[in-house]
């Protein structure tokens, strides 16, 4: 019980996003369109010297920390023209960041607010690969609420099994859940 | 019946009923969360992901842009695949098809120019497996169980919302323990706002 109460938040966010994915299409006519595309907030000028042959995630961390917007990000090198792209996760505003080569500025654009968006971020976000430690605390936020789903299922059987009274209509529920679920298996 | 005591079935039969995804859902989650692993161990047995099952010539009109799905529904009915499926330009000479079913995964490639299509199987992995279930849903594809699927993602969606509501209300009607609820509740939400405000 006071598992599920600490991860309360987290069960929430991973219901209604698990709704949010599996309605796409009818959400966007709901919210009259697709997730919402990055949109312009403000150009900065940008002195870093990134070391010949540096990868795009150390340039990233370098573009990130002159702007003074450390934190979780990923990073490529656009085909086109050569310009690192750097895609800040944050949770409520994510932000991406464009610099040219050449350019000696950073274009900042942020990504409006959606929930829809805000809850796929959150579902998808984990693992351990970012270098600060709240990102890893996240990451195993998401590994002890796995703990918690796999421990709910066993003590819930447990519980059930404990009340008497419960069990024939308990088997049917769980015969129910499992005949269907091996018929989805073997047919889709 | 009272409402306390619908509150408490209702969350032990939703509960048993939907325990294959709730499991499914918990299990998968572990090589979703570690694919970095999964990855390398699989890397380590040295077998390919994708065995070629067919190569053929063959030829069909592909619109220059615009929905590919018609032309992905074509391909597989002229080489008797079923399944769900995503049409998907890979270049601009080649348009891919990728069909899925819980056991089974089939990649076609359709090599435009050269008028050639590849079929590929991949290898059965359980890590594949278990987050090919957790992946699905929606209700785009065609066939009725495939939509039932959906309606039943709907149902564990339900649910999760259902058991925090009425594992919330069971907790309120235990005097004895709302002190630690409370604190329970509260280091939840509490770190909840501490990771949205400084991840």
């Amino acid at each position: 019980m006071y598992l599920a109460l600490v991860l309360a938040p987290w069960v929430l966010m991973y219901g209604l996003s698990t709704g949010v994915m599996n309605h796409r299409v009818q959400l966007r006519e709901v919210y009259g369109g697709p997730l919402p595309a990055p949109v312009f907030e403000r150009e900065a000028a940008l002195e870093i010297a990134p070391a010949e042959g540096a990868s795009a995630k150390e340039v990233g961390g370098e573009v990130l920390a002159a702007l003074g917007m450390e934190g979780a990000f990923n990073a490529s090198v656009r085909k086109a023209d050569g310009a690192f792209v750097i895609n800040r996760l944050d949770p409520i505003v994510p932000r991406r960041v464009t610099v040219a080569p050449g350019s000696g500025k950073a274009v900042i654009e942020k990504i409006p607010w959606d929930s829809r968006a805000y809850l796929e971020r959150m579902h998808r976000r984990r693992g351990y690969q970012h270098d600060y430690w709240l990102e890893d605390a996240w990451a195993l936020s998401v590994d002890v609420f796995i703990a918690a789903v796999l421990l709910w299922a066993l003590s819930g059987l447990w519980m059930w099994w404990e009340m008497k009274k419960t069990r024939g209509w308990g088997w049917l529920a769980l015969a129910a859940g499992f005949a269907l679920f091996t018929v989805f298996v073997v047919t889709i | 019946m009272t409402f306390l005591h619908f509150n408490r079935r209702a969350h032990l039969y939703l509960g048993l009923g939907l325990l294959p995804w709730f499991l499914v859902y918990g299990v998968s989650s572990i090589p979703f969360a570690h694919s970095q692993y999964f990855e390398e161990l699989d890397k380590a047995k040295g077998l390919p992901l994708w065995k070629l099952r067919e190569e053929r010539k063959y030829r069909i009109a592909v619109p220059a842009e615009g929905d590919l799905r018609p032309v992905g529904a074509r391909i597989m009915k002229d080489l008797g695949l079923e399944g769900s499926f995503g049409t998907y330009r890979q270049g601009e000479r080649q348009v891919n098809v990728y069909i899925h079913t819980f056991l089974k995964s089939t990649q076609v490639k359709y090599f435009v120019e050269e008028g050639r299509v590849t079929v590929e199987e991949r290898r059965f992995r359980w890590d594949h497996f278990l987050t090919g279930m957790h992946a699905r849903g929606g209700f785009e594809q065609d066939g009725w169980l495939t939509k039932a699927w959906g309606g039943v993602v709907d149902m564990v969606v339900v649910g999760m919302v259902w058991w925090v509501v009425s594992g919330l209300i069971m907790w309120w009607k235990l005097p004895g323990k709302r002190r630690w609820g409370w604190v329970a509740l509260g280091l939840g939400v509490g770190s909840w706002v501490v990771f949205m405000g400084w991840l």
